[in-house]
């Protein structure tokens, strides 16, 4: 047995970033007036907004509505309209801009928030509408596309890192697994997944959250100690090292790869990173004391430490459908209202964290779920999955706050200003975070592939 | 541990001089299938052809202990026993692998294996426990179906016809009784008797066909177009479904001779339709759905057979004779391997009126399924046998049987269980593969469970684990014996005199301690945890 291939050197795990500085926008930049092409004139300009201080450290959250939130009751309310419901608007800090009034604290930092009304997309099923949401894909064809956790997460990771590049919090996957996969990006990219959320599973009620949120099995069992789980992980390496070199193929790569991490993690003193216990009870409780809001504070922990992409899923409330939650087809507007209030303080508390310690502005932040909700109040006084008009929220660093970008008809039924595509959303986020939308990775079928799709143009009047 | 279970761990660790004592032992009246053979003959006869026609030198038969352990896992759904493993190794007859084969398809472990098999394909909404009542009677039919040896357009039928007035499980479930009467109903239920749903899912399953990216719109570059999508949905259209108002749907009384429906969102209303074009002929005797069934399942449906044989292939192979084996024609990644072997296995399995066993049988006694895994690079149309990530269930049977807790992989505990044993819960984190076996992704999470978790972690503390601590108490084993036996338990084979050399060593370095269990505790986590025993290889 090899023993020079033990001990696991931390910087082992370090993976090489292929070609710093040589980018696509290099390429652009040198190659485009070479060859004469006209270039698109959004590429040069977010080139010059992004990214003035290279050295600052960019990090995306999502806020992940499992479920398909409703538009109608959050960002774009119809108070008036038959279409509206009972849910009535409120002012916000900013003039001219209402929401639903279950926001009262969002409504309170609108200044923060750059609200999308014209989201505009065409996959009205769970599964099919989060990988699109997800990924910037349509689903089916031969590419697995990697989700927005692994693409973001890869190109934001830092070498030095002992924390993964993308940690999801409480999914709900059971609907879509591929919509939260690393695709063709491979298992290397796979978000690390905390308190997952599986009907029937430990997430009930009464549960322990900050032992939830933990890294489940990562210490040494008890009565083993360091050495000897040293040395018999340095032969569980040299078995595998002799087995897998005539056994060639992506499944025995992946199994070394999720062994070299996991071990680098358990030695790891950046775990900590998920002791929520480490926090003040006040910022806690004003985070929310449920899966939601300690998510939240478990993201802002671990935007602190440097993981560039963080998720959290709100798909649960106490007397709303467990893991679709935001899947109000009955009783739409008590749900909602049980669903904002986990909502706005969790996502309040989070910006002003986040404000306090100086992060905000290299955080963005990105609300949505896999699509909105019909403006038409069903006979159980419910909204169906509706994908023709709809909201999304940014926030946060790199997003130029306080206003509404598009709008729907007083009906709720079409977009009348702005239509925003999925795409187009994306590569705001990817701009927002200082990257380029058409870097472009390997793929699984021997052709590069950009990390949004090419006919993305970023929503310019969001970027700061 | 109890008197019974030490007596079977350790009947299994002394070389006995006959395999044949243990409760799983072959039945000797279970004889190889002449037709199989013949099968298994022609098709190592069409590969070696193209073998020979592409210059591709396939790889080396495989150990016994290899094929072994890789039959095993495939029709048994878990690795041998210690008891099993020596049995066979000892085993001088020059047929003991169509034996085992043919023993092997006659155990209880054949019904249990295949209906968690099939309950993924049918059922994937049941894949993370999601509202487990629902699911109630499904896993039982098919276990039912597979325990008779139904064939398997007869099996398809019954699940594409049941009748769908009687008492759903979700009804039957607040009496116990429904909870265990077996019903495909489920399938209906997971679906929530929708049209577009069951369409999708049988047209994937037993049609090898795609076709629900046509749903909405027509595809430039796609073979299908949206109205033979809603054609075939239109077969499922008198299925009525009631709210329950708590996000479930049951399904109500079926409309039983309504043969449209309209597009949702359209006012195009279209008739039922099969795939291929043709015209259903009605007649008034039966239904849609069955005349849907008996179109789908007829001997000279153009897809059924080939689908069946190429589901069959890829699960032993862990790549179908064409891929992928849910869009066998029309997909614009659609990759035939073998054209001629396909077809020529589908007419066998149809003249032998749609016997899943004799095609197990036929394509495990191939040579070419008997070939070994080892070898670098690329080996292209099955010159040698691919590694292959396990399903939960293996994983989890496989790590009960290595680990001496037989009871724990036992044979009802198959059931989707309101109430998540430990089993449930492992599934949860091993079970939600979404790619083939051979491209399987390791988690860091499954990695961190295994190595630190509590189910290794109890079999690899010499107090708690049941063959750990059999191997330290049999008092005529020495260390090369203990250790021989950790290797049959976990990887079933024995170690080369190479690894008895390097784990001598790290046993006595590591054995150095108060407690010369540990050591021994050490290797096992080790194999335990090693690539070796998590694959299929």
């Amino acid at each position: 047995m090899n023993s020079t291939s033990s001990s696991v050197p931390r910087s082992a795990f370090r993976v090489p970033r292929s070609y710093p500085g040589w980018d696509r926008r290099h390429f652009l930049r040198t190659g485009a007036a070479a060859l004469g092409v006209s270039v698109s004139g959004w590429l040069d300009q977010l080139a010059a907004a992004a990214a003035p201080d290279p050295q600052r450290k960019r990090a995306c959250i999502l806020l992940w509505m499992n479920g398909g939130p409703s538009q109608m009751d959050t960002f774009d309310p119809k108070p008036g309209h038959a279409n509206g419901g009972p849910i009535k608007g409120i002012e916000t800090k900013v003039p001219g801009i209402r929401v639903a009034e279950h926001l009262p604290m969002l409504a309170a930092r609108a200044d923060h928030l750059a609200i999308i009304r014209g989201m505009a997309t065409k996959e009205a099923d769970h599964g099919r509408g989060s990988y699109l949401m997800r990924t910037g894909r349509v689903p089916g064809g031969p590419l697995r596309y990697p989700t927005i956790g692994s693409f973001v997460g890869k190109e934001l990771e830092r070498p030095d890192s002992e924390l993964p590049c993308s940690v999801s919090i409480a999914p709900f996957r059971l609907l879509s697994p591929e919509a939260y996969g690393p695709g063709f990006l491979g298992p290397r990219y796979a978000p690390l997944v905390v308190a997952e959320n599986v009907i029937g599973g430990p997430n009930g009620r009464n549960q322990d959250i900050a032992r939830l949120l933990k890294v489940q099995d990562l210490d040494l069992p008890n009565g083993v100690s360091d050495q000897r789980g040293n040395a018999r992980i340095e032969f569980r390496d040299g078995l595998d090292e002799e087995f897998l070199a005539d056994h060639p193929g992506a499944a025995g790569d992946g199994h070394r790869t999720a062994y070299r991490r996991a071990v680098s993690l358990m030695r790891s003193s950046a775990v900590k990173a998920f002791d929520l216990t480490e926090e003040k009870d006040a910022l806690r409780d004003k985070y929310g004391r449920n899966l939601f809001g300690q998510g939240c504070l478990l993201a802002r922990r671990l935007v602190e430490r440097g993981v560039p992409f963080i998720e959290v899923t709100l798909s649960s409330a106490p007397g709303v459908n467990n893991g679709l939650g935001w899947d109000t087809h009955q009783t739409n507007f008590e749900s909602v209202e049980k669903l904002c209030e986990i909502l706005d303080p969790a996502w309040a508390t989070l910006m002003d964290d986040l404000k306090d310690r100086g992060l905000l502005d290299t955080t963005t932040i990105l609300w949505m779920g896999e699509f909105g909700r019909t403006p038409k109040i069903n006979p159980r006084k419910g909204r169906d999955h509706w994908a023709n008009s709809w909201s999304t929220v940014l926030a946060g660093g790199g997003i130029k706050g306080g206003q509404v970008i598009g709008a729907t008809t007083p009906d709720g039924m079409e977009v009348k200003d702005r239509p925003v595509s999925v795409p187009d959303l994306l590569a705001t986020v990817c701009t927002a975070i200082g990257l380029d939308p058409a870097k472009q990775n390997a793929s699984n079928v021997g052709r590069p592939i950009r990390l949004v799709e090419p006919t993305a143009t970023p929503i310019k009047e969001v970027l700061s | 541990m109890n008197r019974i279970a030490f007596g079977l761990i350790v009947g299994g660790i002394v070389a006995l001089p006959t395999p044949n004592l243990q409760a799983e032992s072959p039945k000797p009246t279970v004889s190889p299938s002449a037709d199989a053979t013949a099968m298994a003959t022609r098709i190592d006869q069409l590969l070696a052809e193209s073998w020979a026609a592409k210059t591709i030198t396939p790889a080396e038969p495989a150990t016994d202990a290899e094929f072994l352990r890789r039959v095993y896992l495939d029709l048994a759904g878990r690795v041998p026993t210690v008891a099993e493993a020596r049995g066979f190794l000892a085993d001088n007859r020059t047929d003991k692998r169509r034996h085992l084969i043919a023993s092997l398809l006659h155990r209880p472990t054949y019904g249990r294996h295949f209906t968690t098999i099939w309950r993924h394909l049918l059922l994937p909404e049941a894949d993370t426990n999601r509202q487990p009542l629902v699911f109630a009677g499904f896993d039982s039919w098919l276990h039912g179906q597979f325990e008779r040896n139904v064939s398997f357009d007869q099996m398809v039928r019954e699940l594409l016809t049941t009748p769908l007035d009687r008492p759903t499980p979700l009804k039957g479930i607040n009496n116990l009784q429904g909870a265990t009467n077996p019903t495909p109903i489920s399938y209906y239920t997971a679906k929530e008797g929708k049209p577009e749903n069951l369409a999708s899912s049988s047209a994937r399953v037993f049609l090898g066909l795609r076709l629900e990216c046509a749903q909405c719109h027509d595809h430039p570059f796609a073979t299908w177009t949206r109205d033979q999508f809603w054609g075939l949905a239109a077969f499922y259209a008198g299925i009525r479904t009631q709210d329950r108002g708590n996000g479930l749907s049951t399904i109500g009384a079926e409309v039983l001779d309504r043969r449209e429906l309209s597009i949702p969102g359209t006012n195009r209303v279209v008739q039922a339709t099969f795939p291929d074009g043709t015209e259903p002929v009605w007649t008034s005797k039966l239904t849609p759905r069955q005349t849907l069934a008996a179109w789908m399942t007829a001997k000279d449906n153009p897809y059924f057979a080939r689908a069946a044989v190429n589901r069959v292939w890829a699960q032993l192979f862990g790549i179908g004779l064409i891929e992928p084996v849910d869009e066998m024609a029309g997909g614009q990644d659609t990759v035939i391997h073998h054209q001629a072997l396909l077809d020529e296995l589908a007419r066998a399995f149809v003249a032998q009126k749609f016997d899943l066993k004799f095609l197990l049988e036929a394509i495990t006694s191939t040579k070419a399924y008997q070939l070994s895994s080892r070898g670098k690079g690329q080996a292209a149309l099955f010159s040698r046998h691919s590694l292959r990530g396990l399903t939960g269930e293996q994983l989890y049977d496989s790590l009960s049987t290595a680990t001496g807790q037989p009871d724990a992989a036992g044979g009802d505990d198959l059931l989707i269980r309101p109430n998540a044993g430990p089993r449930q819960e492992f599934l949860t984190k091993f079970g939600q593969q979404t790619s083939k076996p051979t491209e399987y992704e390791t988690s860091i999470i499954q990695a961190l469970t295994l190595m630190n978790g509590n189910f290794v972690g109890q079999a690899t503390r010499p107090k708690t684990g049941e063959l750990l601590t059999a191997v330290m108490e049999a008092p005529f084993l020495n260390e090369r014996g203990r250790v021989e036996t950790i290797y049959l338990a976990t990887l079933s084979r024995r170690p080369t005199d190479k690894e008895m050399e390097q784990v001598l060593a790290f046993l006595v370095k590591r054995g150095s301690g108060d407690n010369p269990g540990e050591a021994l505790a050490d290797l096992f986590w080790a194999l335990l945890n090693s690539a070796e025993f998590v694959f299929n290889h």
